[in-house]
């Protein structure tokens, strides 16, 4: 069994290690060294691409529905707009903030803010609305300081200046690899046009000729949504690489 | 019929040609199949349709096809009486044997689920469609993963009843990734192989198809009426059966409710009326209990798929064994053949 010393030391070193210790526990009772962001009346500095409040734009979407599908809280429902498209809902009663539905969204119709503080006053609030996600919302902000967490070699530090943070940030998207529809499989096609219907760039269509029903896919109006792909009964149609 | 490629991105379908020029290919399968009585509510069709539109609640139907109908003529193309060749006899077999399964509790023999599970085993298939009852012997459909779930005794044992075995069977060939096993009757059976010649989904993916004897079938409305004003009480009902012409109904307490099976003929389904098929000739391999001892399932093997399973079996005894009279299915194979002079001629 190794049996623990204590290490030889001659006098001066233990005067210097013992003025060291008393040096930090004075500076510690003077200005202590803390982790805390005094929120609300400090913010902390979040990243551009902070997980916080969804935004949406309805221009951009194409109501593919992926957003509603992916969302693993199932947070996101699709509500009929008065224009017959289906767009998203947002429960934040549900929603665990992952974002799938941002990075899902195939439009770029979903943003985040750096909003963090998603916070109601009762239950039916939590449930925001496709109207109510379009505009930025009100929020009351008392903050006066930005805090930046700084990390160097050793030590946690904030670094506190005095300026209010933009929440609404515009994220750079990142860069799509260009996508196009193709049909894999011509042979087991029924032809039904359900993928020409639901085309929203009119990349997909179809001639009639007597018995044989021409099918085509414009590949330069294509956009790569997927809306076709997901439609098809036989799952024939694949995005592949443009 | 089929689609081909021209170049990347465009391609060609040929559609079937309608006998009644500016009508939807639904009005067509209704006029030439469902309302001439042709329709053996196998629902090819419903598999097949990209809107999934077609029912079968009273027949089957498309409600509101005017509306959803997209035209493109996959029902006319997979159904097996839209060019109707009846077909009749024993067909081909490598083998003609009775067997009784060891392992499962069923119909005579349970050959049926002893086929499929045995298929599963030796991982030539994933998923089997059986279909199951409710309390008050309504059929639902079963995608069976794991033989244990067989340990449902409502899956085995014969029902008298239409399944909605091919709507399921689109569900099953998405998500299989070795194979499905497919139960069901001369009729599935033909709309099974009518799908795989069009569509190599179901050549990939459906890999063996167990046929059962069939002589006639019943509407679920029409058989639990009849049989509630024989005094059949659903809720101790355990067992239907035919044999010998007579319909047997055992209840869970040994007491069984016979009558003839003439009784019934009036509420035999219209398309039973037209079908000449008993045995599921085109199937991989029929099972029934006509043929064989009381206690055995006759099996008739007629493709390589079916051969291997029943190999299989044998070399793991997971069955007894016995002979097989052939000869003794002339009566009800001729009864059906002579069902031929009830097709009408096509419009």
């Amino acid at each position: 069994m190794k049996k623990v010393t204590v290490p030889e030391q001659s006098l001066g070193e233990k005067v210097v290690k013992h003025a060291a210790a008393i040096k930090v526990a004075m500076k510690e009772s003077v200005y202590p060294l803390t982790a805390t962001v005094f929120y609300p009346r400090e913010r902390k500095k979040m990243p551009d691409n902070f997980r916080g409040y969804l935004m949406f734009d309805p221009d951009k979407c194409i109501s593919c529905w992926e957003c509603a599908f992916v969302c693993p809280a199932n947070a996101v429902q699709m509500k009929e707009a008065p224009n017959k498209r289906y767009y998203p809902t947002v429960d934040y009663g549900k929603c665990i903030f992952c974002h799938f539905c941002v990075d899902s969204c195939s439009g770029g119709a979903l943003k985040t803010t750096k909003i963090h503080d998603v916070a109601y006053k009762d239950m039916d609030e939590m449930l925001t609305l496709t109207e109510e996600m379009i505009e930025e919302p009100e929020i009351i902000r008392e903050d006066k300081k930005l805090v930046e967490y700084e990390i160097d070699e050793q030590d946690l530090h904030l670094k506190r200046t005095r300026e209010e943070d933009t929440l609404f940030v515009e994220v750079t998207p990142p860069v799509e690899i260009p996508m196009v529809s193709q049909c894999i499989e011509p042979e087991s096609c029924l032809g039904c046009r359900i993928c020409e219907e639901m085309c929203e760039s009119g990349a997909i269509s179809s001639i009639i000729e007597r018995q044989v029903v021409k099918m085509a896919i414009d590949r330069d109006k294509c956009t790569g949504c997927g809306l076709c792909v997901k439609e098809c009964s036989m799952q024939i149609l694949r995005l592949v690489r443009k | 019929m089929a689609g081909i490629a021209i170049g990347e991105s465009e391609w060609e379908v040929t559609v079937p040609e309608k006998p009644l020029k500016d009508k939807l290919y639904f009005e067509n399968l209704k006029a030439k199949v469902i309302d001439t009585n042709l329709c053996s509510r196998c629902l090819t069709c419903a598999c097949i349709c990209p809107v999934d539109g077609i029912t079968a609640v009273d027949g089957v139907d498309f409600p509101d096809y005017e509306a959803k109908c997209t035209d493109c003529g996959a029902c006319v193309r997979v159904c097996p009486r839209f060019v109707y060749e009846p077909k009749s006899g024993l067909g081909t077999y490598i083998e003609f044997i009775a067997g009784r399964s060891k392992r499962f509790a069923g119909q005579d023999g349970a050959m049926v689920t002893e086929l499929i599970v045995s298929a599963m085993e030796m991982g030539m298939i994933d998923r089997g469609l059986f279909a199951g009852r409710d309390e008050k012997w309504a059929i639902e459909m079963f995608h069976v993963r794991d033989p244990q779930q067989l340990a449902i005794p409502t899956l085995g044992g014969t029902k008298y009843t239409f399944a909605d075995v091919l709507p399921a069977l689109k569900k099953a060939v998405r998500f299989t990734k070795r194979g499905v096993g497919v139960v069901g009757t001369p009729c599935i059976v033909s709309g099974v192989r009518k799908l795989q010649q069009e569509f190599p989904i179901f050549r990939e993916k459906v890999k063996l198809v167990v046929g059962l004897f069939c002589t006639e079938n019943f509407h679920y409305d029409d058989i639990s009426k009849f049989l509630q004003e024989k005094g059949v009480d659903f809720d101790k009902l355990i067992k239907t059966d035919i044999t010998k012409g007579k319909f047997i109904a055992t209840m869970s307490d040994g007491e069984k409710v016979k009558f003839k099976v003439k009784e019934v003929e009036d509420i035999v389904a219209s398309g039973c009326n037209v079908c000449t098929d008993f045995t599921a000739v085109e199937s991989d391999a029929s099972v029934g209990s006509v043929g064989s001892a009381p206690g055995f399932s006759t099996v008739a093997v007629r493709e390589e798929p079916a051969k291997k399973v029943i190999e299989y079996i044998k070399e793991k005894g997971y069955a007894d064994f016995g002979e097989a009279k052939p000869e003794e299915l002339d009566y009800l194979i001729n009864l059906k053949k002579g069902r031929e002079k009830n097709i009408t001629k096509p419009i």
